[in-house]
């Protein structure tokens, strides 16, 4: 069953947390609903369940308006973003409590509930209450207490903000395997784009109750739509410019950054909504930046920025530096072995001409292909190759 | 210095309050011999009103639940118009003199009201009868059901509630199996205190119900009564009792309170 919503409101004493919001899931799809910490990620799935009766708008379940069905008739499983195990209950009778509102046969229960259990590996803590389990353990008995009822619909609140990174991908993968093999059109919360990107068949961003964009994982990464979803999967850095020339091999865009002292020319890939003397932003991804001591002549292919290093900070396997172009900062992630420069030291910022890409909608995703730059005369660099 | 003779001061205060507290208890454990009160409870006047103090106080507390857990879920899980004046509803037992609660009920149930001479036609004679002393009981001591089951309910996490509805329970079943479960020991502290009001219930039950030895005379009753006309020994033998009793509950109260938050 696919869900819909169409034109849900919802606002709490005249605050508006979900604007006129429309969203379409497809059947069988594994969908994730990214967005920061009071985007209404939770209001929303409480909508989609019943706990909460959306303002205005109709939910559509397959092709049923079910805006009126009370919540225990709409076949969904919830996993809650607290877990709510029943705490007066072991962990065998948590699992077993869906099948038992259906009067199911014990024997059939005992059965199912030893087959779900041993799908996640807890069957050895079948006799514990929730205040004796771990919360990767809690994490998976409130899964399959909700995949127990086979329900068409899964919705998944933040089911992994508690798990080390580790745990959290192998129970990412155990979850996608599941959903497979089972099949139930899943609605996944988080404000983790790793996460997103891990198991999202589509991936919606929210901000402040609207949907900014709706796409694959790998689109939205790298071709986010607005500001915020470019911010929000760490596509950091942000170059308000205004396209000064376009040519055969690219375009040539000014960058006027507030803050900026100077405005600084790069040069980018021709997309087919440039048009010349239109202002639009570009946002980098931190990993397409490196950065250089010695202004070189073999790097005349890239953009080059003079600025100084203001920050480092320890990301795992990389460096992320903080660069202060002359009042614009930049982001950009290092490698840790390439990376030997000290705060506030003078560094040149590079980047490819086809790492900025523009914040705009699908149809100007595909740079236009440009006659390849033959960088050694002079007529090609004067052309901004 | 200062410190010290600050510290003194808290702490003759607070020996003042334990002498206001223990010493007539004291006065009324050693006023009499053990013996003599063993005898007491020979008695037949004793015995008759520890009966119907018992009685009628646990009926109260039977009755209390099947009313008050209604209402206490009402106040704990819905919002709706009229709720704060409910909630002050519920607090106003609490807060008004028994006695003036006494009047208002003899008032409603006695034969010059048009609702008591309705229920006298039907043969409901509510006024100097044990049915008089368990709605005045009821009246005074309810709220304290109420207010503990409500604060159990409130306390539990409303996931677990919806987890119970996503997974296909009715509202009902859910109540049955998740709520009340969970809110047992809040229910069962507020059936204690509950029970603890009912039996010391003095001013509400003697004016609604009077004072009839054998008929109407609960414990508080008896020791008022046995105390005025001299009978000492026996209003000792009953407050003695009455204390055992409230010392129980206190210490049941007191572990299912401790239940609840741990
Ligand atoms: N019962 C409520 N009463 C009033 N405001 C509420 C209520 N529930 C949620 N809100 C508000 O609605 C907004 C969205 O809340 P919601 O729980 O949907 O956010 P979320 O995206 O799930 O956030 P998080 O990632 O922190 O869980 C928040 O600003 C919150 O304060
Ligand atoms: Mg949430």
């Amino acid at each position: 069953m696919g869900i819909a919503l169409k034109k849900i409101s919802k606002s709490y004493n005249g605050q508006a947390v979900l604007k006129n919001l429309n969203l379409e899931i497809n059947r069988g799809e594994f969908h994730v609903l990214l967005g920061p910490s009071g985007g209404g990620k939770t209001t929303i799935l409480s909508v989609i369940a019943g706990l909460i009766r959306q303002d205005n708008g109709d939910v559509l379940i397959g092709k049923r308006n079910v805006s009126n069905l009370s919540p225990e008739k709409r076949k969904i499983g919830f996993v809650f973003q607290d877990y709510a195990l029943f705490p007066h209950l072991t962990v065998f009778d948590n699992v077993a409590y869906g099948l038992r509102v259906k009067n199911v046969e014990e024997s059939e229960i005992n059965q199912k509930v030893e087959y779900y259990l041993s799908k996640v590996s807890i069957e050895k803590e079948k006799g514990k209450f929730s205040r004796q389990l771990s919360g990767g353990q809690k994490q998976r008995v409130a899964l399959i207490r909700a995949l127990i009822t086979e329900p068409e619909i899964l919705l998944l609140d933040e089911p992994m903000s508690n798990l080390d990174a580790l745990t959290k991908e192998t129970t990412g993968n155990e979850l996608k395997t599941i959903q497979q093999e089972m099949g139930m059109t899943t609605v996944y919360v988080t404000h983790n784009q790793d996460e997103a990107i891990l198991l999202g068949d589509r991936v919606s961003v929210l901000n402040h109750g609207e949907i900014e964009q709706i796409e694959a994982p790998d689109e939205l990464f790298y071709h986010p739509k607005t500001e915020f979803v470019a911010r929000f999967v760490g596509a950091k850095n942000i170059l308000k410019v205004r396209i000064i020339e376009i040519n055969q091999y690219g375009a040539v865009a000014q960058v006027n950054n507030s803050g900026l002292g100077q405005p600084v020319q790069i040069r980018v890939n021709k997309y087919p909504i440039f048009e010349k003397g239109k202002e639009i932003n570009l946002c980098i991804h931190p990993e397409k930046i490196s950065l250089k001591r010695e202004n070189k002549a073999s790097d005349v292919n890239l953009n080059r920025i003079r600025g100084k290093l203001i920050n480092k900070t320890n990301n795992g396997n990389g460096l992320k530096a903080t660069i202060d172009t002359n009042g614009m900062e930049l982001h950009a992630t290092i490698p840790k072995d390439l990376f030997d420069f000290k705060i506030h030291e003078d560094v040149w910022v590079c980047f490819a001409p086809d790492a900025p890409h523009p914040l705009c909608g699908k149809k100007c995703r595909a740079p236009e292909a440009g006659r390849r730059c033959l960088v050694t005369t002079q007529v090609d660099r004067l052309l901004g190759c | 210095m200062k410190k010290l003779s600050f510290d003194t001061a808290i702490s003759f205060i607070t020996g003042i309050f334990v002498c206001l507290i223990v010493l007539p208890m004291f006065a009324l454990f050693t006023a009499t011999s053990f013996g003599e009160l063993i005898n007491q409870f020979g008695s037949p006047l004793v015995l008759s009103a520890i009966a119907i103090s018992l009685e009628t106080s646990l009926i109260v507390v039977l009755l209390a639940l099947c009313l008050g857990i209604p209402v206490a879920y009402l106040l704990a899980m819905k919002d709706f118009k009229g709720k704060e004046i409910l909630d002050t509803l519920v607090d106003l037992p609490i807060c008004m003199p028994p006695l003036v609660a006494g009047l208002a009920l003899l008032i409603l149930l006695g034969g010059n009201n048009k609702f008591g001479s309705m229920l006298s036609n039907c043969g409901i004679d509510l006024i100097f009868s044990k049915k008089g002393i368990i709605i005045a009981q009821l009246f005074v001591s309810m709220p304290f059901l109420i207010k503990s089951a409500r604060g159990a309910f409130e306390s539990i996490n409303k996931n677990v509630t919806n987890a119970s509805l996503t997974l296909g329970a009715s509202k009902f079943y859910t109540f049955k199996k998740v709520l009340l479960p969970l809110a047992k020991n809040g229910i069962y502290a507020g059936m204690v205190m509950t029970w603890a009001r009912a039996l010391g219930e003095f001013g509400a039950t003697s004016m609604v119900a009077g004072c009839i030895p054998l008929k109407t005379e609960t414990m508080p009753v008896a020791i008022y009564q046995n105390a005025m006309s001299g009978e000492l020994t026996s209003s000792i033998a009953i407050a003695l009792l009455l204390l055992v009793f409230s010392f129980t509950s206190l210490l049941i109260f007191k572990s299912r309170v401790r239940g609840q938050t741990g």
